[in-house]
């Protein structure tokens, strides 16, 4: 399959998203949210590179390199704020994180 | 179909990749999940190369198994003690079973969608500079570097600005409240 058509690649993308969707419904770590916020992350950027190397443009490669900063940018500041979070409360449960319900 | 060499690659990374990502959600212990999750973006890495990408199979390495998972390493194990017992009551009891359905019918679509999709010859032809003979008379870094620089100066340059604001963020996040 993969010579020919990106499916196998584009179904692994697919699973590979969709596991991370699963892991931010179900789990209550915070930090395994992040991962899985990532899973997703790379599950795109494999799209983007199976569509660049089967649309034979460079435009995918530049796409997933700018997804890799974003990525680095938003995990150094969203493990600041969980660090900061944990700090003041001694706890990242985030059902226990509800102070700023109406 | 005969098998060839690239066909037992894909599939030997198509499984890794699979059961790590299914790792990242299945342990209980974080730091097993941040591991599982390097194993998992090394396959993607391993993708990469398959798909002729040799920069950003090494960038993908450098950034995410090296400096991000770092990161998150270290962050798990700072605060792993108290992660741990808060998983184990449940206060939504459908929670798990309700999200495992709608993730199958997630994957179900995708694939569906995916599998009554061919690329059209239009759309390759469509397709700005080709990036195979770009690669086949420079090299993949060349026509990744052509590309940033020609097309993408812009967004590149904005970036810099995005990684600066980026460390101060973290800097001022990661301050002890002095006196106030």
């Amino acid at each position: 399959m993969p010579p020919d058509q990106p499916t196998g690649y584009l179904i692994v993308s697919a699973v590979l998203f969709t596991i991370g969707v699963v892991g931010v419904l179900v789990r209550r770590n915070p930090l395994i949210i992040f991962m899985s916020i990532e899973l997703m992350l790379n599950a795109v950027n494999l799209s983007f590179m199976t569509f660049a190397r089967y649309l034979d443009s460079v435009d995918g490669w530049i796409f997933v390199f700018l997804v890799l900063t974003v990525a680095a940018a938003e995990v150094v500041v969203g493990l600041a704020i969980i660090v900061s979070i944990f700090r003041t409360r001694r706890n990242i449960d985030i059902d226990e994180l509800d102070s700023m319900r109406g | 179909m005969h098998i060839t060499a690239t066909t037992v690659a894909f599939v030997v990374l198509a499984v890794t990749a699979v059961l790590s990502g299914l790792g990242v959600i299945l342990f209980r212990n974080a730091v097993y999940s941040a591991l599982s999750l390097i194993l998992n973006l090394f396959s993607l890495a391993l993708f990469f190369l398959l798909l002729n990408a040799l920069f950003i199979a090494v960038v993908q390495v450098l950034i995410y198994t090296g400096a991000i998972m770092v990161l998150f390493l270290f962050v798990v194990t700072m605060l792993a003690p108290d992660a741990q017992d808060t998983e184990q009551r449940d206060p939504i009891r459908w929670q798990k079973g309700v999200a495992a359905g709608l993730g199958v019918i997630l994957a179900g679509g995708l694939s569906y969608l995916l599998f009554n999709t061919v690329l059209s010859p239009a759309a390759r032809a469509s397709a700005g500079d080709s990036l195979s003979k770009t690669v086949d008379k420079f090299g993949s870094i060349q026509a990744f570097g052509m590309g940033l620089f020609h097309g993408f100066l812009f967004p590149f340059e904005v970036t810099s600005v995005l990684l600066v604001v980026a460390i101060l963020g973290a800097l001022v996040l990661g301050r002890r409240a002095s006196r106030d």
